[in-house]
């Protein structure tokens, strides 16, 4: 069953805190991750399914997967001094990436791949103690031609529907945005308006709208990883958004949201 | 500078610049190769085959010939970004 919903922040500044990052902001952005780790406690979640943008640390060009789905017993990654290692729920991992087959998405998977930081900087602050197993989700956002909003919608829409028939209680978690344009540009100036236009559209539970939102406004508004909110919002249909917290910083719009799905 | 207004920020990935934009991808997330670039930059770009164009943008660290060369902006960034840290390491506060 699903239980419970959440978007994170994965800004690695929020991580590893250089002296350019107001440290105010930064601890803000914690103390909202608490409360979903707390949330999480009292959900009493058995597996956490989480789905992110691999930042072309797991799928460089040689292979470039639209969805794909972490099949392993396990999964490690590293991010500068960071070390990390996971357990994967493998009976729900295994029956989304079947059962997504099923429903017609032609789902990549991999027992195998590195974890980007965009998975793991949501789950070093966020992860419920005891600490339950992990369902990855990769949703390609950073090489074009990236899937549309509408077909993450999509696949969140059959997430949500395995999900809730599954028997463990779950929580997925859409890890990444808001508005930021690394490596261009654009980074000292992101699209802040814009982020705050599409929370208050969540809080009244128009989620669905992301759906029709094309790739190139992504785009255009620094907000490629929105594709991964698009996902969750499949699953979540009208359900309103609980807004933790939206903190912009000088580069990254760090938003913290929960649903009751 | 960098992308021009009509463009979109992140382009698909030319197959011309597959070698630079593999090199930028290792010295993001291989630290042998970062090493190696560190120690000996033209030895390591010539094991991945970069051509003489690519190899001066990246000595240069001239972002925009290289965005223009087909180099994709977040391995740009990230690369440049875990060179600076083992030249000039940065102090962070860990969490």
């Amino acid at each position: 069953m699903l239980v419970g919903a959440f978007a994170c922040a994965h800004t690695p500044q929020l991580l590893a805190r250089p002296g350019t990052e107001d440290r105010d902001l930064v601890l803000r952005v914690h103390a909202a991750f608490a409360r979903v780790k707390r949330r999480l406690e009292a959900l009493r979640v058995d597996a956490l399914a989480i789905v992110a943008g691999d930042h072309v640390e797991a799928f460089f060009l040689d292979a470039v997967p639209a969805l794909a789905v972490y099949v392993g017993s396990e999964c490690a990654g590293t991010f500068g001094r960071y070390r990390y290692r996971f357990p994967i729920h493998e009976p729900l991992a295994r029956s989304i990436v079947e059962q997504g087959v099923e429903r017609g998405f032609d789902l990549f998977y991999t027992q195998q791949a590195p974890l980007d930081y965009a998975f793991y900087v949501p789950l070093h602050f966020t992860m419920p103690e005891p600490a339950v197993p992990i369902v990855p989700l990769h949703v390609n956002v950073y090489l074009p031609p990236q899937p549309t909003p509408r077909r993450c919608y999509e696949w969140g829409r059959a997430l949500g529907e395995i999900l809730r028939a599954r028997p463990e209680r779950v929580a997925f978690m859409a890890s990444g945005g808001m508005s930021h344009f690394p490596g261009t540009d654009r980074y000292a100036s992101p699209e802040f308006e814009y982020d705050r236009r599409l929370l208050d559209a969540l809080k009244d539970g128009r989620g669905r709208e992301l759906a029709a939102v094309t790739g190139e406004e992504l785009d255009k508004m620094g907000n490629i990883e929105l594709r991964t909110w698009a996902t969750l919002l499949g699953a979540l249909g009208d359900a309103k958004a609980d807004v933790y917290c939206y903190e912009p910083s000088w580069h990254h719009g760090n938003a913290v949201v929960e649903w009751v799905p | 500078m960098g992308s021009v207004n009509d463009q979109p920020h992140y382009r698909f990935p030319p197959a011309s610049a597959y070698r630079l934009n593999r090199c930028l991808f290792a010295l993001k997330s291989d630290d042998g190769f970062r090493a190696r670039f560190l120690k000996d930059a033209r030895a390591a770009m010539g094991e991945l085959g970069l051509d003489a164009a690519d190899a001066a943008a990246l000595l240069r660290g001239d972002r925009d010939a290289l965005l223009a060369r087909g180099a994709h902006p977040y391995l740009v960034f990230m690369a440049d970004l875990r060179l600076r840290m083992e030249r000039e390491p940065v102090s962070f506060e860990f969490f």
